[in-house]
C-alpha cells in the first residue's frame, strides 16, 4: 500500500490535537507526503467526537480518501461515533478498559473482519509513572507499532513536542515505548526511500506568510472561523515582523481600517468568513469608487446564517463576485493549497495596487486548516508591484491626474503627502481631481472609466490551468479545493482531465471555450448546492455541463466522491 | 468678544488662501459648517501646518459635503464609518495628522460603536463632531441628540425619546481629550482645534452647529445667550473627569464650552505598540519583501 489513511478520533480538548500533530510530523519527518485535516464541531469542549484525518504517501498526494486503513479511538464516545468507518481488514486501535461495556462493538468488529489492537492503556500509563494525561502516549505508541514503523521516528517527535518539560518528557517516552511494545504490527506500508525536501503547513499560515513576505505591514480582523488563525499567526509573528496587528470591534471597522491604511500607502490585509464579509460589502463599494486598492480574504464555511462554523464549503463565490452596490471592477482569486496561498496572496496585493481595485481571495475551511507537505516557498519570486507614481514624476503631477479619464480606465495613483498635487478620494461621484459632480456627462464618463478597468484586468489575468491531458474521456471544471482532489484523480486516471481556475473573476474565456470544444464530456465539480461557478461558465461558453458533481454537507470532496462519479458517467 | 486669532492670521493670509476653494459651496446660508471649516483652516495656518502634513477624513452628511471644498488631501468615506477609516490611515502613516469629521447621525446612531473603540484605543485622530441636533442632508429627521418635543421630519408629534449628551457619553469612556465649542464663535473653535491638533491621541471636539433649515430650536444666538467658557471659572481642573462630567450636563441654561478634559498620562495607540518601540519609519514606507524563513 502506498497511501496510509489514518483517523484519530477523540474529544476536542482531550489531547486529540497534540496526538494528531505528533503523528503527522513523525510521518512527515520520515519523508512521507502528507495531507492532514481536522474535523470538529463548533464547541470548545466537545460533547460529540472530533477527529484527525491523516493521509500519508511515498508519492505526492493532495487530498484525502474517505476510507481509512487504521483508526485510533481515544475515548468511548468516539468509538461509537466513528465505528462504521472501520471496514473489513482495517485496524482498530484502542485502549479501553471495561471491555464488557463495549461488547457490542467488539462483536461487530469480529464479524466485520476488523483487526483489533488493544492494550489496557491506563494501566500501562500508570505502571510507567504516568497520569491520565499520558494515556495518549501509550495509544500513540500502539498506533505506531500497528502501522509497522520503527520506534525512533515517533520518539523523536514526542521529544520535540515536550522538550521544554524534561521531567514529564521522560515519563512520556516510557509510556510511549510501553504502548509500542504492547502492540503487534498489523500493516505493511511502503516507506519513503529518501527524505523529500518539503515543509508542512496549513493554508492560513501560508496566507499569513505570503502577506508578510509581500510587505503587509498592518493586519486587521474580527475573529471568525475558519479565518481566525490568520489573525493568530500575524499576532504571534508581530514581534519579529514589526507589523501592526489590530483585532477591531467588528468587520465594518476591519474593512474601513484596512482601506484607510491602504489609502495612506502601506499594504494592509484582512480576513473573515462569509457572515463577516456581509458586513464589509459597503466598504468594498467605497473602495470601488475611490479606486483605493483593497484585499480581503473570505475563508468559506457553510451558511446561511451561522451555518456550520467549523466545516467546509464553496458557497460564497456569488457573494464575493456580486455583493456590494453599484458596478465596479472586482477581482476574485481562489486558493487551493499552501503553495497557492503563499503565491496568490502576493499576486492579489499586486493586482489590487496596479489596477486600483478590490481583490477578494477565497479560501475554504478545508484549505485553511489542512496541513500538507509542499515544496519550500520560493521567496522574492513575485516582485512587489505597486503601480504608484514615484520619484521625480511626483513633482509633475496635477490634481486631476488622480482620476483622469483614460482608455484602459487606469489613472495615476500616488500616496497622500508625496506630491504637491493632492486629491479628493470622494465616495460621491466625482470628476478627475475628485471634486463632486452630478453632471450627466462627467458622471457618465467617470462611471465608464471605472467599468473599463474590468476588461483591462480580464486581459491581464492568467488563463486557467489544464491538469492532465488536453483531451480526455471525462473532464471537469472547477476552482478552489477541487484542484486537490482532481490532482489525485488525474494522477491515477489517464483519461481524466481537469480545468482549474485560480483567477475566478473576471472570468477568462479563451482556454475555457477551447476546453469545451476539445472535450465532449465536461462536468462541473463544485462544493456547493447550486453550482455557482458552473452558472458563470455556462453563461460564458453558451453550453451546458454534462453533469454537475456537487456537495453541500460541510464535508470536502474525497477521492471516492469523484471516483464514483467517474464510474457512473464515463 | 475680542477676536484673538485674526491679527495673527494677517501675516499668513497667503497660507490661509491656499486652502480656499473656488468651487460653489453647497451648504445653506448661515450653516454652521462655514465657520467650522474656516476655523479649521485658521488652526492649520496658526499651528504651522502645510497642506501635506495632514489628511482630512469626512463622513457622509452636510459636514461631509465639505470634503472637496478645502484644498487639501481628503477622503470622503461611508456614513458612520469615518473613525475606522481615519484610524487605519493614522496607523499607516503616523507622521501625518489625521482629522476626522462627522455629524450627530453618523456618530451617535450609525457608527456609535466606532466612537467607543476610537476613544478606548486612543487612535491618533482629531475628531470634529458636528452636532446640529438633526439629520440635515436627509431633510431634517431627528437624531439621537434631538431634544424631546421637537417636531421633525418623520416625527410629526415631536421627538418622544430623551436625547444623549455627547460629551457625557464620551467622558464615560475615559477619553484623553474633550473640548466643546459652538459655530457662532469661530474664534473659539479655532482655539479648540489648535489644542486638538497638538494632542497625540484621540481628541473629541464637539461643536454645537447651527442648522438654519432644520433646527430652528437652537440656532447660534440661542447658544450665544447660554454658553459659558470654562476658562472663566475660578476653580476648574481639566484633569478632573468628575468635575468635567458634572459641568457638561446642562444643555439648557448654562452650557459650558472650552477645553473640558485632558488626560496627559493616557498613552496613544501608537505608544502601546511595544513591539515597534524605537522604529523610526512609518508603515507606509516599510513595504518591501520580508524574509519569512524565521517564521516557518
Amino acid at each position: 500500500m502506498s497511501r496510509i489513511r489514518i483517523k484519530i478520533a477523540g474529544e476536542s480538548g482531550a489531547g486529540l490535537l497534540s496526538a494528531g500533530e505528533i503523528v503527522t510530523r513523525a510521518l512527515k519527518n520520515m519523508g512521507f507526503y502528507i495531507v492532514a485535516d481536522r474535523e470538529y464541531p463548533s464547541l470548545i469542549k466537545a460533547i460529540c467526537g472530533s477527529c484527525f484525518r491523516i493521509n500519508a504517501s511515498t508519492e505526492e498526494i493532495f487530498s484525502l480518501d474517505e476510507e481509512i486503513d487504521i483508526m485510533l479511538t481515544i475515548n468511548r464516545s468516539s468509538m461509537y461515533e466513528y465505528f462504521d468507518d472501520l471496514k473489513k481488514g482495517s485496524v482498530w486501535v484502542h485502549g479501553y478498559e471495561r471491555l464488557s461495556g463495549i461488547n457490542d462493538l467488539l462483536k461487530k468488529a469480529e464479524k466485520r473482519g476488523v483487526r483489533e489492537v488493544h492494550s489496557y492503556a491506563r494501566e500501562i500509563a500508570f505502571a510507567n509513572g504516568g497520569s491520565i494525561l499520558m494515556i495518549n502516549m501509550v495509544l500513540i505508541g500502539m498506533l505506531w507499532k500497528a502501522m509497522g514503523f520503527e520506534y525512533k521516528y515517533i520518539a523523536s517527535e514526542v521529544k520535540e513536542q515536550f522538550k521544554s518539560k524534561p521531567v514529564l518528557l521522560a515519563i512520556d517516552l516510557k509510556c510511549l515505548k510501553a504502548g509500542y511494545d504492547s502492540a503487534e504490527k498489523q500493516l505493511e506500508f511502503a516507506k519513503p526511500k529518501k527524505k523529500t525536501k518539503t515543509i508542512l503547513l496549513n493554508g492560513n499560515k501560508a496566507l499569513a506568510l505570503g502577506g508578510i513576505h509581500a510587505g503587509v505591514r498592518a493586519y486587521f480582523a474580527y475573529p471568525m472561523s475558519p479565518s481566525s488563525s490568520i489573525l493568530t499567526y500575524f499576532a504571534n509573528y508581530a514581534r519579529k515582523t514589526g507589523c501592526v496587528v489590530k483585532q477591531a470591534e467588528d468587520e465594518i471597522t476591519v474593512a474601513n481600517m484596512t482601506l484607510g491604511a491602504m489609502h495612506m500607502g502601506t499594504r494592509a490585509l484582512a480576513a473573515t468568513s462569509g457572515g463577516g464579509f456581509d458586513l464589509m460589502t459597503e466598504t468594498v463599494s467605497l473602495a470601488g469608487i475611490i479606486e483605493t486598492p483593497l484585499v480581503l480574504i473570505i475563508a468559506q464555511r457553510p451558511g446561511p446564517g451561522t451555518g456550520l462554523p467549523t466545516w467546509t464549503a464553496q458557497g460564497d463565490l456569488n457573494l464575493a463576485i456580486f455583493s456590494s452596490h453599484g458596478e465596479f471592477p472586482k477581482v476574485v482569486i481562489a486558493v487551493s493549497n499552501p503553495t497557492d496561498c503563499f503565491d496568490l496572496i502576493q499576486h492579489a496585493l499586486n493586482i489590487a495596487e496596479k489596477y486600483q481595485c478590490v481583490v477578494i481571495v477565497l479560501t475554504e475551511k478545508v484549505i485553511a486548516e489542512t496541513n500538507s507537505t509542499v515544496p519550500p516557498f520560493k521567496q522574492k519570486k513575485i516582485p512587489i508591484e505597486r503601480g504608484l507614481v514615484t520619484g521625480k514624476a511626483l513633482q509633475k503631477l496635477k490634481n486631476s491626474d488622480r482620476y483622469k479619464i483614460t482608455k484602459n480606465g487606469i489613472s495615476k495613483r500616488w500616496l497622500p503627502g508625496k506630491s504637491k498635487a493632492y486629491y479628493f478620494a470622494n465616495g460621491d461621484e466625482h470628476w478627475e481631481d475628485g471634486s463632486l459632480t452630478e453632471e450627466a456627462k462627467e458622471s457618465g464618463e467617470m462611471y465608464a472609466k471605472r467599468v473599463r478597468k474590468i476588461e483591462t484586468i480580464r486581459k491581464a489575468l492568467p488563463e486557467p490551468e489544464i491538469i492532465g491531458p488536453k483531451k480526455a474521456k471525462i473532464s471537469f471544471v472547477g476552482w478552489g479545493n477541487s484542484k486537490n482532489v482532481m490532482l489525485d484523480i488525474v494522477q491515477k486516471n489517464k483519461d481524466v482531465n481537469y480545468l482549474h481556475f485560480n483567477y475566478v473573476w473576471p472570468l477568462r474565456e479563451n482556454l475555457l471555450k477551447k476546453f469545451f470544444a476539445n472535450n465532449k464530456n465536461v462536468n462541473l465539480i463544485e462544493c456547493n448546492a447550486t453550482g455557482q461557478f458552473g452558472s458563470l461558465v455556462e453563461a460564458a461558453v453558451h453550453q451546458k455541463f454534462k453533469k454537475k458533481l456537487l456537495k453541500a454537507n460541510g464535508r470536502p470532496f474525497f477521492t471516492e466522491d469523484v471516483e464514483n462519479f467517474i464510474k457512473k458517467n464515463k | 468678544m475680542k477676536n484673538t486669532t485674526l491679527g495673527k492670521l494677517e501675516k499668513k493670509s497667503r497660507q490661509y488662501e491656499d486652502y480656499e476653494t473656488d468651487k460653489i459651496i453647497t451648504w445653506c446660508s448661515n450653516c454652521g459648517n462655514y465657520s467650522i471649516q474656516n476655523a479649521l483652516k485658521r488652526a492649520f495656518v496658526l499651528e504651522g501646518y502645510k497642506p501635506n502634513d495632514f489628511l482630512l477624513c469626512y463622513d457622509v452628511g452636510c459636514s461631509g459635503n465639505g470634503s472637496d471644498k478645502i484644498e487639501a488631501n481628503t477622503v470622503h468615506g461611508l456614513h458612520g464609518r469615518v473613525l475606522s477609516l481615519a484610524a487605519g490611515a493614522g496607523i499607516a502613516n503616523s507622521k501625518m495628522k489625521i482629522i476626522a469629521e462627522a455629524g450627530d447621525g453618523a456618530t451617535f446612531s450609525e457608527g456609535v460603536n466606532h466612537l467607543v473603540h476610537a476613544v478606548r484605543n486612543n487612535y491618533p485622530i482629531m475628531f470634529i463632531f458636528h452636532n446640529n441636533e438633526n439629520y440635515g442632508l436627509t431633510t431634517g429627521q431627528a437624531s439621537a441628540l434631538t431634544r424631546v418635543g421637537t417636531k421633525m421630519n418623520a416625527a410629526p408629534e415631536g421627538v418622544n425619546v430623551e436625547p444623549l449628551n455627547a460629551c457625557d457619553f464620551v467622558l464615560s469612556l475615559k477619553p484623553s481629550f474633550v473640548a466643546r465649542s459652538y459655530s457662532g464663535d469661530p474664534d473659539h473653535i479655532t482655539e479648540m482645534l489648535r489644542k486638538g491638533l497638538k494632542h497625540k491621541g484621540f481628541a473629541f471636539i464637539e461643536i454645537f452647529q447651527a442648522c438654519p433649515t432644520y433646527n430652528r430650536e437652537t440656532p447660534d444666538h440661542w447658544f450665544a445667550q447660554r454658553v459659558k467658557d470654562i476658562k472663566d471659572l475660578k476653580k476648574y481642573d481639566k484633569s478632573d473627569i468628575w468635575q468635567a462630567r458634572k459641568i457638561i450636563q446642562d444643555l439648557e441654561n448654562e452650557i459650558y464650552i472650552g477645553h473640558i478634559y485632558e488626560d496627559k498620562n493616557r498613552k496613544s495607540f501608537a505608544e502601546v505598540q511595544d513591539h515597534r518601540k524605537g522604529v523610526k519609519t512609518v508603515l507606509r514606507d516599510e513595504v518591501k519583501h520580508y524574509d519569512i524563513n524565521n517564521l516557518i
